[in-house]
């Protein structure tokens, strides 16, 4: 199979690749660019811990093929907040123990930007709509669900 | 295992389409051997569990002019390419077409429905696809198109099997039409899954009209509970210029739900799907009567 | 009691990494030149391997591992019980495969798409056997046999009717106090194969090193065993094998042992002389372990009063192809059926029966809510039944304090000295309403709701007075930088709970420094003294009991340099947080103006040449206490659909003194909704004819519950008992799987009051309680 050139642009960079057409997003993302914050769960788009967002809206990256994506704009939780100046949901979700093992975390908090980018007071029912394809094993979600309630803005 | 979900392994040739006349020389060109990607969220899963290994992909998502909704007197045209989340946000699905908006509400989730849409969900012929039962109680017509021009089919004559249409090897689906919904008219969805993010285990549609007390029309499909999404025009003839009454309704999905035919399989049995069915046709029945502005 | 940080609710020192997709999971790990594994897993059920044929994919430039590649060792995955009582019975690639999935070739190469097809290109010869696919077929004489032998420790032993092991306990005459009984309420429960479902896919990395060790990266609960099994089967020098901690994307039991394919790696590293990853998809995942199910017959006698008597319990467990931990496990179940009431005279009875099937092992709990599922749902029985009401039943019978605790089994017996049962059932019942509560033949219309409670308990360790069949102990570093920050290392594994957390806060309240200023080292099995694993709820109690241990010794090597400096005598000198300045101080006790800041003490250490302040220790607890739980429920069953719902959940707890309040309502709350997948949703079913799982190891087919299955969060409220654990570190026990154990029970009392049917089985899936419903069931099939 043809290695082809992509141009795309992931957290605000400009990147080429030179990939092959059956090349997954997900195994780009992490092999080639080093990005392991999406996760693989399932491959089959069960359990969104692959998400990451296209063009602010989130996806599964272990469906997508990483030629279609010439064009875009990927945003990974890499791309969400640094250590140092962490997004508000980073923040909200530390401050009200939604993370436990950690690997739904970077699925959970990019659909929930994406959601308070579309809604930004979203009440409980339509939160839990919202988060409803992403798995989580650990925290039995309600502390997910209220660090998503409960973010605090930027002023 | 005989599959490995974290790779797509099979080899393919890419063709990346950006007008319709370039998709469908391909698709003439390749036939049977080429399929069509849309929002992969089917096709990549059967070509990562080894259900179909094609040996081209035309990707039509960036085929210009086949995402659009378009609401006027005529009804409703929908461009294939259009996203579930899509017909979600749009103000004239959401009001004027109940059935289908609560259809694409409840599939899948977010991400899901972002990358979906429905030309793909009609394309993969599951007797699952929410959106299919909607679609055959407004009547809608599929425009297929290829090299050789385009036909019109009713949506009854798409389905032949699980995974199988009447698209023929070269023709893609490029539009969805729906006629307009008149102010009498009501219609609902409904659907089990075994959890909130699921296929459904069974799913129904109603679409009626409504003239005093009496319903002039009523259409009526189930999914999941046959090889194809099927209407029931047993329980449909009951309905259709009567007096629509408590009762009346009990008998109407009694018969519903005898008329179907459905297996046991991983998501549920046939013993629940025979037992459930008659529930919720009655429930949407309801619901589409209240629409349309009648009372019970 | 007043604490610094214990109790507090702080950031989790792995929080940042986590939520900035910085944390290093296994399956994250990249190491340079390294080659990507994958294995050929059985078709069949039950096959012998004859020939295997690599060519193709050594064409393709692939590395192989076949069963006569790797070494001949047979050994136990799980190695947490001394060697004289561990079964073994699995080689590294099996000649013989044994259940559908089973690995039999590893396959490496430069990606993990030639890997793939590489492995696709073998050629295998099976012959073909018959399978036993079903736990009674299996003991019936002429079933064909999983095993003609296999080992207990060194010692060959000969297997019959596929009965891996059995374990029977009498207690007393319980035949004689059946017969003073006056009623007898019998039933049998059958609890299904559950997959554990998490987040993360098994991972092994290995790096053949130029001394001829090995470096490993794996998803596991224990570096320590899986160093010392390592290190056993290749034949390798401890020294020259060391095994990295990992953060872990969840477990839930499934790393408990050795994974499979940490081995299989290590064989494929070795022969490639490259480091090779193996990271398993989700379907291998899949066929690779799966909870214990269990059969349980259950036999109570009451006498009018309310007061058991007696008891007999037969359980039989089909744990599939191998033993990963079945000896240990039947002794479990014993115990936490003798530990949850007082019985009087009893019997158990605990049989486990090899099958062809995925091999089972630990999940949440250990055979525990499997036991309390039966017991839980007969106590309900027998209170419907007599006429009792259940929460006072189980106030008459229950053990608590002072009583004898049998936590792990018949070996590790102690004395129960905290308790919060009756606090618990009392507050629990207040919460939810129980006065109110009505009875199933009040109930009418098409959704009907119901309360039910039950009660649990889990052990905090292993550990006992004396040295049981189970190894427990726990090992820590602790070392005060020159700074005056600490440094601390522990092996034991953090699951996801906060165990880090835990560790950082009892290190840090014993020193009275700053939680910002205490951190967890990276550490390996080289750097850390052995940590036996984090299972058992031992991970506070335990781990961070040898914490507390070295943190004791630190603070008096501090007093000692201190005594020197201000020419105190160390016994005379104390320990102290100055909030306002953030310094820890030591001051001569009753004279807070002879004072150094403890960074000061080890600056001057450093200065004088007198060393660093460091410690290392092991330390084994003398006790195991329950950690009890207590569950009351509301649910809401759809009588049209049987669909069931969950509007209300009331959670309690006692775990001594919670040192992370926050991670004990996440365990709480977490295992509110595993218990109500455990209840409700799941089942890993067979093809009796294929032997294939029915959901082919994808996880579309097998459902967990999502975030719209919980109940909402006004809805969901927790509760801690007031206790003291006076062995716990600062009066703490453990949480993580006692919080799991009475889940399903309640629901299934719950949906008894809701609809009059009590089901024997789970899951309580819409299809069969519409079909109890209709057959007008009064108790569920
Ligand atoms: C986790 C998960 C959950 C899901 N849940 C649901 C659910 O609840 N309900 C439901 O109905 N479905 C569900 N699906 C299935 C799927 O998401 C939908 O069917 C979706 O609409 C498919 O659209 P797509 O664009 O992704 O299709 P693709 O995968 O791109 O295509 C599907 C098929 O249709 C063909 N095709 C696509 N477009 C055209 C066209 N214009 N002309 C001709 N052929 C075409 C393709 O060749 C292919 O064979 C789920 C899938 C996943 C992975
Ligand atoms: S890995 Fe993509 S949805 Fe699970
Ligand atoms: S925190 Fe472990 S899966 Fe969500």
């Amino acid at each position: 199979m043809e290695r082809q050139w992509v141009k795309l642009k992931v957290n605000g960079k400009e990147r080429q690749l030179f990939i092959k057409p059956n090349e997954l997003l997900l195994n780009v993302l992490r092999d080639e660019l080093g990005l392991m914050g999406a996760k693989y769960g399932c491959g089959l788009g069960e359990c969104a811990a692959c998400t990451v967002l296209v063009n602010g809206q989130p996806m599964l990256a272990c469906l997508i093929l990483a030629v279609t994506m010439e064009g875009q704009e990927i945003t990974t939780v890499e791309g969400m907040g640094d250590y140092d100046r962490l997004h508000p949901l980073q923040q909200s979700f530390l401050d009200h123990g939604a993370v436990q093992c950690g690997f739904c975390t970077p699925g959970m908090l990019l659909t929930a930007q994406a959601l308070l980018a579309e809604n930004p007071d979203p009440s409980e029912e339509e939160i839990r709509d919202y988060l409803r394809g992403n798995l989580c094993r650990c925290t039995g979600y309600a502390a997910i669900v209220r660090a998503v309630k409960e973010v605090k803005h930027p002023a | 295992m005989a599959t490995d979900t974290r790779v797509l392994a099979a080899e393919f040739q890419y063709l990346e389409a950006h007008s319709l006349d370039e998709a469908l020389a391909w698709l003439g060109q390749y036939g049977t051997r080429a399929r069509v990607l849309a929002g992969g969220t089917d096709l990549l899963v059967k070509m990562k569990t080894g259900q179909v290994q094609p040996e081209y992909i035309i990707y039509i998502k960036k085929v210009a002019g086949l995402d659009y909704i378009q609401a006027d007197e005529a009804g409703l045209r929908i461009g294939a390419t259009t996203t579930l989340r899509k017909l979600e946000g749009c103000a004239a699905v959401k009001t004027g077409y109940s059935a289908l908006y609560e259809a694409v509400r409840s599939m899948a989730a977010t991400a899901i429905r972002n990358m979906g849409t429905i030309g793909g969900n009609l394309g993969n012929a599951s007797p699952a696809a929410d959106t299919a039962p909607p679609l055959l109680v407004y009547g809608a017509t599929l425009k297929l198109a290829s090299q050789a021009g385009t036909r019109l089919v009713p949506v009854e004559e798409f389905f032949l099997g699980p995974g199988k249409t009447c698209l023929a090897p070269e023709e893609l689906l490029t539009e969805i039409s729906l006629p307009p919904q008149g102010s009498e008219s009501g219609s609902s969805f409904l659907k089990l899954g075994r959890v909130a993010a699921d296929i459904a285990k069974i799913n129904v549609a109603v679409s009626l009209q409504r003239s005093g007390r009496n319903c002039t029309a009523c259409r009526i499909a189930f999914g999941s509970v046959a090889p194809t999404p099927i209407r029931v025009p047993e329980a449909e003839a009951l309905l259709a210029g009567q007096e629509i009454t408590e009762d009346l309704i009990e008998t109407a999905a009694q018969a519903g739900a005898a008329a179907i035919k459905p297996i046991s399989d991983n998501r549920s049995t046939r013993e629940y799907r025979l037992k459930v069915s008659r529930v919720m046709l009655a429930e949407a029945l309801r619901a589409a009567w209240q629409r349309a502005g009648g009372v019970l | 009691m007043d604490f610094q940080v214990i109790g507090k609710v702080l950031p989790r020192k792995d929080g940042i990494a986590k939520v900035c997709g910085q944390e290093t999971y296994p399956s994250d790990v990249v190491v340079p030149h390294m080659l990507y594994g994958v294995t050929l897993r059985s078709p069949y059920p039950h096959a012998e391997i004859l020939r295997v044929d690599t060519s193709a994919a050594e064409a393709m430039g692939a590395v192989c591992v076949t069963p006569d590649d790797v070494p001949e060792v047979i050994y136990n995955e799980r190695t947490v019980s001394i060697p004289e009582k561990t079964y073994c019975d699995r080689r590294v690639l099996p000649r013989r495969a044994r259940h559908v999935g089973e690995a039999i070739v590893a396959v490496a190469a430069e990606t993990e798409e030639i890997a793939f097809k590489a492995m696709q290109a073998i050629k295998v010869e099976y012959k073909v056997l018959p399978p036993v696919l079903d736990l009674e077929r299996a003991m019936a004489p002429g079933a064909p046999a999983l095993y003609e032998e296999i080992y207990l420790g060194d010692q060959k032993i000969a297997v019959e009717n596929n009965v891996a092991c059995e374990r029977i306990i009498t207690v007393g005459d319980p035949e004689g106090a059946f017969a003073r009984a006056d009623y007898i309420v019998e039933r049998e429960y059958e609890l299904p194969r559950v997959y554990h479902h998490q987040m993360e896919t098994k991972t092994a990395v290995c790096r053949p090193e130029p001394n001829g060790g090995i470096t490993v990266w794996a998803t596991t609960q224990t570096i320590h065993n899986v160093r010392q099994l390592l290190g056993r089967i290749f034949s390798l020098p401890l020294s020259k094998v060391n095994v990295k901690k990992l953060a872990i994307g969840g477990s839930f039991g499934s790393s408990i042992q050795m994974n499979s394919i940490i081995p299989i790696c290590v064989a494929l590293a070795l022969k490639a002389k490259r480091p090779v990853k193996m990271a398993t998809s989700r379907e291998d995942d899949v066929y690779d372990h799966t909870k214990f199910p269990a059969r349980i017959r259950l036999k109570v006698g009451v006498k009018k009063d309310g007061t058991i008597v007696a008891a007999d319990m037969r359980a039989l467990v089909d744990i599939g192809a191998h033993q990963i931990n079945s000896y240990p496990l039947l002794g479990c179940m014993a115990g936490w059926y003798a530990s949850l009431y007082k019985w009087g005279d009893f019997r158990y009875e605990g049989r486990a029966v090899y099958t062809n099937k995925v091999p089972a092992c630990a999940m949440q709990g250990y055979g525990n809510p499997q036991v309390n599922f039966a017991v839980e749902s007969h106590m309900d029985l027998i209170a419907t039944e007599c006429g009792f009401d259940p929460v006072k039943f189980r106030l008459k019978n229950y053990v608590g304090v002072g009583d004898e605790f049998w936590g792990q089994g018949p070996t590790v017996k102690s004395i129960i000295k905290s308790c919060g049962v009756e606090e618990m059932l009392q507050k629990g019942a207040e919460m939810i309403g129980w006065g109110q509560r009505r009875p199933p033949r009040e109930k009418t219309g098409r959704y009907r709701r119901g309360i039910g409670m039950a009660r649990g308990f889990h052990t905090s360790g292993t550990g006992g007075p004396k040295p049981g069949e189970v190894i427990d102990y726990s090992s820590a570093t602790i070392k005060i930088n020159e700074d005056g920050t600490v440094d601390v290392m522990t092996p034991v594994m953090d699951l996801g709970g906060g165990t880090g957390e835990a560790a950082v806060k009892v290190a840090a309240e014993v020193l009275k420094v700053p939680y910002e200023r205490v951190e967890l080292s990276r550490v390996d099995t080289k750097t850390t003294g052995y940590d036996v694993c984090t299972h058992a709820t031992r991970g506070v109690y335990c781990g961070c009991g040898a914490v507390y241990h070295v943190a004791q010794q630190v603070k008096q090597k501090l007093f000692e340099y201190a005594g020197r400096i201000l020419e105190e005598n160390p016994g005379d000198l104390e320990l102290a947080y100055a909030a306002e300045k953030g310094v820890t101080i030591i001051h001569a006790k009753g004279f807070k103006q002879k004072q150094i800041t403890i960074g000061e003490v080890a600056r001057l250490a450093q200065i004088y040449s007198w060393g660093t302040i460091a410690a290392t220790d092991s330390l084994r607890q003398k006790n195991c206490p329950p950690c009890f739980v207590a569950h009351f429920v509301e649910v809401e069953v759809d009588t049209w659909t049987g669909i069931v719902r969950v509007p209300r959940a009331i959670l309690l707890s006692d775990s001594g003194t919670p040192i992370n309040p926050d991670m004990v309502a996440g365990q709480l709350i977490g295992s509110l909704s595993r218990g109500l997948g455990y209840a409700l949703y799941e089942e890993t079913e067979y093809d009796l004819e294929s032997g294939k799982l029915k959901c082919n190891g994808f996880i579309t087919d097998n459902k967990i519950p999502t975030v719209c299955e919980m109940p909402r969060l006004a809805d969901i409220q927790v509760y801690f008992a007031h206790t003291y654990e006076p062995t716990g570190p600062f009066g703490a026990k453990g949480i993580g799987e006692a919080a799991l154990n009475s889940v399903a029970s309640a629901l299934n009392n719950a949906i008894y009051n809701a609809i009059g049917i009590r089901f024997y089985r789970t899951p309580i899936t819409p299809e069969r309680v519409l079909a109890a419903l209709e057959g007008g069931d009064r108790d569920g099939n």
